[in-house]
């Protein structure tokens, strides 16, 4: 369990070096369960941060977000650390991203916050539907508790947890400077159930799932824009020239750009879950990126985010990598 | 219907190896079916794997990529990468739908002249049993 | 200039090769109203001399500036036409062909289909042509010098060869002495050369060769750059005597307080030596040496009052202050001459080499046979268990009788993870058994094989000629090497006639095989060199680079690429010499066109191209961009080998290949897949 006192003492001695820019951590949102990113750059900001079954987002992504806007002559660019929250499947995106060199080891400060799994809004909102106030919530012994106006809830995890969370391995961060609390249990036993059930079906029915959940695709972006590991300063799904996929949005196109991206995806994929969360049209897109997970795991005995000093997945190889598709 | 269907299959050949194999072919005139058409390129780890859903996309009704069998390649390892990209690749065309016998990938070193006209024949008649791929075609945009 | 693209199509007959399958006409037609195509022709013979002037006319008369020829396979006239373009001033890699004769017209007999077929390649050509950039080839001077490593008779071979040819020579040798194995055989097979004789010449040439820089006693530190370009680094170590003050007299070896009492590598422990030596005395250079680990006043600081050397060097060549010397210099090229290392007859604890005094290695033979070895040339053999400590006078020596040779032991055994035939130990089995019949004439010598591999020139006379001699071969592989009162008793299965043998000998000669080095590591390290199955050093190419390797200027000669024996190693030092001679003479070297290059603007810096590259040609730079300094990807054009592998890995498109860009692969996809 992280201790919010400690969490925000330590925030405040961490913004308070001459080093760090800010602190990216969680703060409650303006209404029900809704939490935002926090960014704390003065220690009174601290008082804000909270670490709770609510904190789902991924804020690994801020990391490799900000614009790098042109400096007028003269002026130097802003090289301090930057520290940032972690939960264990966040850390994972930290790490993939050090592998990347998207970021360097030591611009950062990561501050660990073992988990014992988020909620999936959906879920909630559904058991607790119209809450206006703002809401908060802890775990317990398994459970979490809601503190509701009308009094506090306790509903057992399982219940509530993102579906990410219910198979979790990592809830400790793999990767961290200084840890809040005391690492959790591992309770995730990943069997890539969703997957396999998807595998079991012919590949009629598999390319309608797709296609229909492709078809309803808004091309918003939104997956990519919040995905940590996509942070290209010019993505080729964008580009014209050449031109990868069209921008007219139907089934073709939109089948071709989610199949790249996950294909990009490969071997990198930290399974954040982030990309289905934010999908307004609700695509189950962990169901198409754990696909690639299970065959990196299972076929190449990979698994991304875990060791800062792996090298890329796909720029490696095993000379007895499998070859049994192979006229 | 289906025996008039003449598939049409895009391949990506190395230069060293397949491309040199397919010359072969020629060179002692195997005769085989003309529905692969080829690119080339100079190592099999150059082919980009969305060059595979573009095709699909574009109307190609399978894809091949051929290259030097392991150890062989003129470029060391990029064999080595292609093997690891398009496994990868398969499995994701496989799992959403796409019929697995329109993509393949072959070995065909610069001596095999007649396994290239093997490979030829076998994903020629497995795009003919896949059928054309009309659900994934760009052309049939219908704005 | 106005670059849009004007291009013109040639439809080649190629007599009747094409025209017989493919309707040539309808085929130029059909391209004429292809996009940008200005003039669309056939011919019968586009490769023909007016077959290349009607291109280089209508690029003249009619502006072309992209070509693309259809016809045979790219792989047979690529070049000609590229010079046919260049012939008429326009940049040669504004040529694409189209493969219809190879690829099509030889391979289909439907003319409809062929025809067809042929249009769809030709429109992928021209689709792609409407792209193509103009590329150059770069040219980058050669360093005209050479770095050999290992100084055994490879690396001198190859050392002689090129400095005859009038190029400096770098010569490095980890050893205080060159000479390598070939100094420490006594006689070589079939003809029975003494090794030295042969060996020394060469010895002394390489050093006192003016073009020849010899640098003992030295590591290879750090190897950068590229063909025609590398940063060497050497490491001279510490020799603690003054190479221009010693004359190779030897008194201060005598007066060394550890003299006989240090065992000596070149004897492979069948002598012995002081701390400060001379490996051997043809030694090149004949100039002493002190062993750090082993010297009294290095290891301790103190050798009796004062070190008796430097009481005992007359012109004070001794200094115990020198140090280690880096040595910096280029070159352009690079011989890797490592050789190998003999088997450890340890790893086969059934022969018992570990336990017995006689049983020796084949190595440890030529020594005792050798006229200037430990014995001078007589078979004296300790007797009892190894280790034993025996005062000097107890030491119990005898000459044997009853002599047998066991083939094949670290070779051809998965056991100890050698697959392969290390080609020497055969004849030089053969060899030193008749050397033992002609200094123990009553001897009785028998070799137990598993196949006589007698291949070479000369090698089948010399087996039957030890055979005529009574040499006994008996076929069968021994299973054990145990001791029964004073002799050691070979268990084997003679497999011609399925009879269990018990064999009593007074010596077992192990015919150890060839091992790649123990240090390879270091040299694969150094160079990125690949190693073959056998964990030798990998060739380009098994039949046609035998010794090129996949980097560009880097040569192997000798038994670092495989075993051999000297005839195989001098020929193949001598090919890895000529093949070093064409860019030092040419003085410069070609650098491709059709390499990878990074757009900075859109490079993330993953490094994903930098890991894929098969060649180390790529790596991660800093630059301002707009005020940020950021990382990106940076190709050497001189190592890219234009494989593209780093264009397939790279997530945002931002380095692409020359020639086979994304932008110009993907019209030809369209066009392939959709028309």
């Amino acid at each position: 369990m992280v201790d919010l006192e400690k969490l925000k003492s330590i925030a405040k001695e961490t913004v308070s070096r001459d080093d760090v820019k800010y602190l990216i951590g969680w703060r409650q949102g303006t209404y029900g369960f809704r939490v935002s990113p926090h960014f704390v750059e003065k220690p009174e900001e601290a008082e804000e941060l909270i670490f709770s079954p609510l904190c789902t987002n991924n804020l690994a992504s801020y990391l490799v977000l900000p614009e790098k806007l042109p400096l007028p002559r003269g002026v130097e660019p802003d090289s301090r650390k930057v520290a940032l929250m972690v939960k264990g499947c966040d850390s994972r995106a930290v790490v993939q991203q050090i592998v990347e060199q998207g970021i360097k080891r030591d611009e950062i400060i990561v501050i660990g916050c073992p988990c014992e799994g988020v909620i999936d809004l959906e879920k909630v909102e559904e058991r607790f539907p119209n809450q206006l106030e703002s809401v908060t919530a802890q775990w317990s012994n398994g459970k979490i508790i809601f503190h509701l106006p009308e009094g506090n809830e306790e509903i057992p995890k399982e219940e509530v947890l993102a579906t990410k969370c219910l198979t979790c391995r990592y809830p400790n961060p793999v990767l961290s400077d200084l840890m809040l609390g005391d690492e959790v249990e591992t309770w995730g036993d990943e069997k890539y159930e969703d997957v396999k059930e998807l595998e079991a079906k012919d590949p009629q029915e598999r390319w309608s799932f797709w296609e229909e959940a492709f078809s309803s695709c808004v091309r918003c972006y939104s997956c990519r824009n919040v995905c940590p590991m996509c942070y290209c300063e010019d993505c080729i799904l964008d580009r014209l020239n050449p031109t990868w996929i069209n921008r007219s949005n139907n089934a073709s196109e939109n089948t071709a750009f989610h199949l790249a991206r996950a294909f990009h995806l490969a071997g990198r994929c930290i399974e954040c879950g982030e990309c289905e969360r934010v999908c307004p049209a609700g695509i189950p897109l962990t169901k198409l990126n754990r696909k690639l997970s299970k065959v990196v795991q299972e076929n190449y005995e990979y698994i991304p985010g875990i060791d800062p000093e792996s090298k890329p997945f796909q720029s490696s190889y095993r000379p007895e990598d499998q070859e049994d598709f192979i006229l | 219907m289906k025996e008039q269907f003449e598939p049409n299959v895009v391949a990506f050949l190395c230069n060293w190896c397949s491309y040199a194999g397919a010359d072969l072919a020629g060179t002692s005139r195997v005769q085989y079916q003309p529905n692969v058409n080829i690119i080339r390129v100079m190592c099999s780890g150059r082919v980009n794997p969305l060059f595979v859903i573009n095709a699909l996309q574009q109307g190609a009704d399978g894809v091949l990529i051929s290259g030097c069998h392991p150890g062989d390649c003129h470029y060391i390892e990029g064999n080595f990468y292609a093997r690891r990209r398009f496994g990868l690749m398969k499995e994701l065309l496989d799992y959403v739908g796409v019929d697995p016998r329109r993509f393949n990938m072959s070995w065909v070193s610069a001596s095999e002249g007649n396994k290239w006209k093997d490979v030829v024949e076998e994903v020629v008649e497995k795009a003919k049993e896949a059928g054309p791929f009309e659900q994934f075609r760009r052309n049939k945009i219908n704005w | 200039m106005n670059n849009k693209p004007k291009i013109g199509v040639y439809v080649c007959h190629c007599g009747i090769n094409i025209a017989k399958t493919v309707d040539v006409d309808a085929v130029a037609e059909f391209a004429s109203h292809l996009p940008n195509v200005k003039v669309s022709r056939e011919y019968s013979y586009m490769c023909s001399d007016p077959g290349q002037l009607l291109i280089k006319e209508d690029i003249k008369n009619e502006g072309l500036n992209r070509v693309v020829v259809a016809s045979c396979s790219p792989r047979m006239h690529e070049l000609t036409f590229r010079k046919t373009l260049a012939e008429a001033e326009l940049n040669p890699y504004y040529l694409e062909m189209a493969n219809i004769r190879e690829q099509c017209s030889w391979v289909h007999e439907d003319r409809e289909k062929a025809t067809e077929k042929a249009k769809k390649l030709v429109a992928a050509a021209v689709y792609k042509a409407r792209l193509l950039e103009p590329l150059q080839e770069n040219e980058v001077g050669v360093e005209p010098a050479t770095l050999i490593i290992g100084g055994g008779i490879a690396g001198i071979q190859a050392a002689l060869d090129i400095a005859n040819a009038g190029f400096k020579v770098y010569l490095v040798e980890k050893t205080p002495s060159v000479g390598g194995r070939m100094s420490q055989l006594d006689k070589t097979f079939p003809t029975l050369d003494c090794s030295a004789c042969i060996l020394t010449p060469k010895m002394v040439d390489v050093g006192s060769h003016p073009n020849i820089e010899l640098l003992t006693y030295s590591e290879v530190e750090d190897i950068s750059g590229y063909i025609g370009n590398f940063d060497i680094k050497v490491r001279k170590k510490a020799r603690y005597v003054d190479m221009d003050k010693c004359t190779g007299c030897g008194i201060c070896a005598e007066e060394c307080r550890l003299t006989g009492r240090i065992s000596s590598e070149y004897e492979v422990g069948m002598g012995n030596r002081a701390a400060i030596y001379l490996p051997f005395p043809q030694a090149v250079p004949a100039k002493y040496t002190i062993d750090p680990e082993r010297c009294l006043f290095l290891t301790r600081g103190k050798c009796g009052k004062s070190p008796k050397c430097v009481d005992a060097c007359a012109p004070g060549a001794i200094d115990f202050e020198q140090k280690d010397e880096i040595v910096e210099f280029k070159v352009g090229a690079i011989i890797v001459a490592t050789g190998f290392d003999v088997f450890d007859a340890s790893r086969k604890p059934e022969f018992g080499y570990n336990d017995y005094e006689n049983v020796i290695t084949s190595l440890e033979l030529e020594r005792l046979v050798a006229a200037s070895g430990p014995t001078e040339g007589n078979i004296i053999i300790g007797k009892g268990r190894k280790g034993e400590k025996k005062k000097k006078k107890d030491r119990e020596t005898f000459t044997p009788k009853e002599i047998a040779f066991i083939s094949c032991v670290g070779s051809r055994d998965e056991t100890v993870g050698n697959e392969y035939c290390s080609r020497v130990c055969c004849m030089y089995t053969a060899k030193l058994a008749h050397l033992l019949l002609e200094k123990i004439p009553d001897a009785n010598v028998r070799v137990y094989y598993m196949d006589v591999r007698a291949f070479g020139k000369g090698f089948e006379e010399f087996y039957d000629r030890v055979r005529r001699e009574g040499v006994r071969y008996i076929r069968g592989n021994p299973s054990e090497v145990f001791k029964r009162g004073d002799k050691l008793v070979i268990k084997a299965e003679n497999t011609l006639t399925s009879t269990p043998i018990e064999d009593e000998v007074d010596l077992v000669v192990l015919a150890v095989g060839l091992e790649p080095r123990q240090d390879a590591r270091e040299v694969i390290d150094l160079l990125r060199l690949s190693q073959s199955g056998d964990r030798f050093f990998m060739e380009a190419h098994p039949k046609l680079a035998p010794v090129d390797t996949a980097t560009d200027g880097v040569f192997l000669a000798g038994c670092s690429q495989g075993p051999k024996d000297i005839p195989d190693t001098v020929a193949q030092a001598k090919g890895a010499a000529s093949s070093a001679l064409g860019p030092l003479s040419s003085g410069k070297v070609m650098i491709q066109a059709q390499i990878a290059h990074v757009d900075e603007a859109t490079c993330r810096g993953c490094g994903f191209c930098v890991e894929t590259c098969p060649y180390t040609a790529i790596e991660l730079v800093t630059v301002n961009r707009v005020g940020h300094m950021v990382s990106v990807a940076k190709v050497n054009e001189a190592l890219c080998k234009g494989c593209g592998a780093c264009t397939a890995a790279c997530l945002s498109g931002s380095i692409q290949q020359r020639s086979f860009m994304d932008e110009q692969i993907l019209p030809q996809i369209a066009v392939l897949g959709g028309m």
